[in-house]
């Protein structure tokens, strides 16, 4: 049976001890109360004899170290070649987890609060002297149930700041993050502060409203940041519309997208993303719309277009701009697509650049339709596509707009 | 020589009786406040010791006027301490129990019973540390010689080999209770015995007192050692002004009346008619000249409570 | 650095300078000190300057107070403040009197030193902490050393004033590291502001200001305000200025202190800076004390007896709550 040498408890004050120097070494033989090491503790070096006769078969804890009292410091064991298995001297092993155990555990329960039940008039004395330079009584107003019993200096100091200014005035000062104190000080003269007062003096001091960011937005500034590491290079060409029938009840954009994605579909290359480990190319065609609800931008997907109509996709790009209003896209909703298509020839602009998406292999940023022909701006990932290959895909794009037959055939 | 000595022992004697005689009469007119223990009867014990220990340091116990006389300091300052006044030897803050004069090497009063003979043992210690071997004499009565510090102060003593004289005045009551009564040993020398050199004498005689605490105090110079004296003596007044005095006998009393030590030195052949005349008319006029004065001094001011507490020059050895 | 070496430090260059200083005390010579405090001194500086003396804690004192009166510097250790009670006719008859009743002429330029407080199951004779009994008598000065700084900056001004000074010591301190420098500046008639804030001050001196430091973050998020935590220091003097000036402040304190709250000095802290800021403050104080019972035996009932930082944060965070925070 093997017994456990600990770090001896030498004095009362003694937490960890430090070992001096072993007076036997692995495989000795050890008699009852022969010393076998010394400690130093906090108060002196002493020699720690053994309390039990055998053989010292391992030594846990080197010269210099410092050990927790308690923790094992060696083995004895009555035979020589006694072996501990791994587990258990792993076990034994002197642990430097003292320091975790000796952490403090604070009460995780809510603390139990006392309600003072206080006659009106109660109040801090600062407090007090608070409502005396301003005249205000304390006990009215707690009767009024305008200010808690008992009262405290932030209680009347809000007190006064709501008497001092108008409502809309301090929500005002919330928005800019103004501290109403300091601002009242500028106002000294003023019975009342109105949202007049307040506006004029953040005009007066351009201080600028602090706007949160949405969590939506953060994520899209994060997605941005990275697509500009994205090795990229554009192509500037013009796409000529005058094949697509004006009375088709389809929208341009319902056309592009359809052909757009028909062109995907039989191009690879768009529809592979990398991790510059891998390519991984995707079975569909899969683009993503850029839409700018209120502010905020989406790029929700629609997939396998090469299998869907017109009267499909038409529907799907309903379906977007419902779900955009009510701002209830779905992971699935917003997630597959390998390029991407931002279109602002409804605001006028003729010819502009857009970002690759994370993911995507690229994107088209599709200006106004002037005389059946729009400037396109492609921009696509270097590291997926060279110059020419995008050349190749916008000449089969192209020529797809020229197709009668293939256009006549979507009308179906 | 002789002759030489009798005249300062009678001297100083005198002075301290008449002195603690008038502080007496001024504690009954109101004058003096507190507690008042005065010695008479004992002055050979507490003259002849410190004439013996003129340049030594000497700690005594609250019974410290006739100490504190002998030791040389002008009765003016102790009658004013004695009246409060701010021309006291403490400024009036010490009163009748606390005369002290470091200048003097006089460490007198200390009013907890036996608590000043260990300050005379460390004051021992610091003066062989620093080689000044003029020695330290320690006077206690025989009540102290029951406390702890007592015994402790034998230890350490003879353990640290001071050189220091240990005086116990045997006047065989502790305040009210024989000494019989109080301690299982009456002959406290042997107390001392085990720890060092120890004998008793008669406190009632000068020249005895004077002669060995002489003896003593070569001893403790040239050897390094503690000695120790018992000195029988008696003192005729009660414990103190509030004392009744009502646990000795008339008899009693009478007795040791009879072995007076100013008598006794009157009576020694040594004095002249006119010198005992001359003396007593001195020491006369030297006391009321003390009274006068301390009646006319000044009280100390209100801001004298809060001085001598705390060093004032503290803020040199802040860094 | 450990604090007992800061200690050891401190008597040691005070010994080097001055050969007046001596140390006096049970066990603190051949033996070395029962902490190890005056480790190595007696064989620098001989059994004639660290003297060992008998179990006799009235006569350690006693004689500290001749050696002072004859011109040394004595600095006298005794093994725990429990043993103080043995010299307290000393310490309070004696060594904080003799100077004021002989108007002045004496001069007792003597330490005390001691080490007080629980340790971990030493029992009720073994575990006081006792400083109110010497910050309650004039004429001494009582000193805390809470870490290496104040140790031994605290012990050489103790050693060079002419005052006597009770130096109070912390038993599970001696074995603590922290930081040290020599050149740091340190009043011990100073209160230290050890951590700056605007809401909430906490009062405390010896151990108990590390188990405040703690818990302080945690109190400060709990209750979303920010803690001003003051070392006392000296507790007579009180450096009533450094305190008061932050009460006025954060308007709100505490005190946490280790001896039994009936009669703690905590009481003493309390009436100085509430006579001083009663109309400054926003809530009543709150005292964090040991119960008013002796220390037991039993490690679980030992820290159900004294303030531990589980019960500091607990005990504010409650008060807080209920007192506007």
């Amino acid at each position: 049976m093997a017994y456990e040498i600990v770090m001896p408890q030498l004095t009362d004050t003694m937490e960890v001890g430090k070992i001096v120097r072993w007076l036997k070494k692995e495989g000795d033989y050890v008699e009852v109360n022969e010393p076998i090491v010394e400690i130093e503790s906090d108060k002196a070096i002493m020699e720690v004899p053994s309390l039990r006769a055998g053989y010292l078969t391992k030594i846990l804890a080197e010269e210099g170290e410092e050990i927790p009292v308690g923790s094992v410091i060696a083995i004895i064991s009555e035979s020589k070649e006694e072996k501990l298995d791994e587990k258990s001297e792993e076990k034994q092993k002197p642990q430097e987890k003292e320091e975790t155990q000796k952490e403090l555990v604070l009460p995780q329960e809510e603390i139990k609060v006392e309600v003072k039940q206080l006659p009106p008039a109660t109040a801090s004395p600062v407090a007090k002297v608070l409502a005396k330079e301003n005249g205000i009584d304390i006990k009215t107003l707690q009767e009024e149930g305008k200010l808690p019993i008992p009262a405290h200096e932030k209680d009347v100091k809000s007190y006064l700041i709501n008497e001092k200014f108008q409502e809309d005035a301090i929500n005002f000062l919330k928005d800019y993050q103004l501290n109403p104190e300091d601002v009242a000080k500028t106002f000294s003269e003023k019975e009342k502060i109105t949202i007049e007062d307040v506006k004029n003096f953040v005009t007066i001091n351009n201080i600028p409203l602090k706007k949160s960011i949405t969590s939506i937005r953060k994520s899209l500034i994060k997605n941005l940041k990275t697509s500009l590491e994205i090795p990229v290079f554009h192509i500037f060409t013009e796409l000529d519309f005058s094949n697509i029938p004006k009375e088709s009840g389809f929208t341009i954009t319902t056309w592009f997208i359809k052909i757009l994605g028909d062109c995907i579909y039989q191009y690879e290359k768009l529809r592979t993303r990398t991790d510059e480990e891998f390519y991984y190319v995707y079975p569909t065609a899969n683009i993503s719309v850029a839409v700018d609800v209120s502010g905020e931008l989406f790029a929700p997907v629609i997939k396998s277009i090469e299998k869907k109509s017109l009267t499909e996709i038409s529907q799907e790009l309903e379906n977007i701009k419902q779900k955009a209003k009510e701002g209830r896209f779905s992971r699935e909703d917003l997630e597959g697509a390998t390029f991407s298509v931002s279109n602002l020839g409804m605001y006028n602009v003729t010819m502009f650049d857009a970002i690759i998406p994370p993911n995507c292999a690229g994107i088209v940023a599709v200006g106004k339709i002037v005389n059946n022909v729009a400037k396109l701006t492609f921009s696509f990932d270097h590291r997926i596509l060279n110059g020419r290959e995008g050349a190749e895909f916008i000449n089969l794009l192209q020529s797809k707009f020229k197709d009668s037959d293939y256009i006549k055939s979507l009308m179906g | 020589m002789q002759q030489s000595l009798a005249e300062k022992f009678y001297y100083l004697m005198k002075l301290g009786r008449v002195f603690e005689l008038r502080a007496k009469e001024e504690y009954m007119k109101g004058n003096i406040g507190g507690f008042l223990h005065l010695a008479i009867g004992e002055e050979a014990v507490h003259v002849g010791a410190t004439v013996a220990f003129e340049k030594g340091d000497i700690f005594t116990h609250y019974r410290d006027h006739v100490y504190a006389i002998a030791k040389g300091i002008e009765p003016k300052y102790l009658m004013a301490e004695l009246f409060g006044k701010k021309t006291g030897v403490a400024k009036g803050k010490g009163g009748s129990m606390h005369f002290f004069e470091p200048s003097l090497n006089f460490y007198g009063g200390n009013a907890i019973v036996g608590a000043h003979i260990p300050h005379a043992v460390g004051m021992a210690y610091a003066r062989k540390y620093r080689g000044e071997n003029t020695g330290v004499l320690v006077a206690f009565g025989d009540g102290a010689t029951n406390s702890g510090n007592f015994y402790e102060s034998l230890n350490l003593a003879s353990l640290w080999k001071l050189p220091i004289v240990f005086l116990c005045e045997n006047n065989l009551y502790a305040i009210g209770t024989r000494i019989d009564r109080a301690s299982a040993i009456t002959d406290i020398y042997l107390k001392a015995k085990p720890y060092m050199m120890a004998k008793q004498i008669d406190g009632m005689d000068v020249f005895e007192v004077y002669k060995a605490v002489m003896e003593a105090k070569e001893y403790i110079q040239e050897e390094s050692k503690p000695y120790f004296i018992e000195a029988l003596t008696y003192r005729y007044e009660p414990h103190s002004m509030s004392d009744t005095g009502n646990y000795r006998s008339a008899r009693e009393l009478e007795i040791a009346k009879s072995k007076d030590p100013i008598e006794r030195l009157k009576k020694s052949g040594l004095l002249s008619e006119s010198y005992i005349k001359y003396i007593d008319d001195l020491v006369e006029k030297e006391i009321e000249e003390a009274v006068e004065f301390a009646k006319n001094s000044p009280e100390p001011e209100e801001t004298e409570l809060y001085t001598d507490i705390y060093c004032e020059v503290c803020k040199n050895v802040i860094p | 650095m450990l604090y007992r070496e800061a200690l050891n430090l401190a008597l040691d260059e005070m010994m080097e300078k001055d050969e007046t200083v001596v140390v006096l005390g049970e066990d603190v010579g051949f033996y070395g000190g029962n902490y190890r405090v005056t480790e190595g001194l007696y064989a620098k500086y001989g059994e004639r300057r660290v003297i060992d003396t008998p179990i006799a804690e009235n006569s350690i004192v006693g004689t500290a107070i001749g050696m002072a009166l004859g011109g040394l510097r004595p600095v006298a250790e005794i093994m725990t403040a429990n043993f103080a009670m043995l010299a307290m006719d000393q310490i309070v008859n004696s060594m904080s009197k003799l100077r004021y009743m002989s108007g002045g002429k004496l001069l007792l330029p003597m330490v005390v030193r001691m080490p007080q407080g629980v340790v971990k199951q030493l029992a009720s004779q073994h575990s006081q902490s006792l400083e109110s009994m010497f910050a309650c008598v004039p004429g001494i000065r009582v000193f805390t050393a809470s870490d290496c700084i104040t140790a031994y900056h605290g012990l050489k001004t103790a050693i060079m004033l002419d005052d006597p000074v009770i130096f109070l010591e912390h038993t599970l301190l001696y074995f603590e590291k922290f930081e040290f420098s020599k050149d740091s500046f340190y009043n011990p008639f100073k209160a230290r502001v050890l951590k700056e804030g605007k809401d909430l001050t906490i009062f405390s001196y010896l151990k108990m200001v590390h188990d405040v430091m703690k818990v302080v973050t945690q109190i400060e998020n709990t209750l979303n305000i920010s803690v001003e935590v003051i070392d006392v220091g000296p507790l007579n003097p009180l450096d009533l200025e450094t305190l008061t000036n932050s009460v006025k402040k954060t308007k709100r304190f505490v005190i946490v202190e280790e001896n039994p709250k009936h009669g703690g000095f905590g009481a003493t802290i309390l009436s100085a800076v509430l006579e001083e800021t009663f109309y400054n403050l926003d809530a009543p104080p709150l005292r964090i004390a040991g119960e008013d019972t002796p220390i037991p035996y039993n490690r679980k009932l030992e820290l159900l007896a004294i303030p531990t930082p589980e019960k500091i944060y607990s005990k504010i965070v409650k008060w807080g709550k209920e007192n506007g925070l």
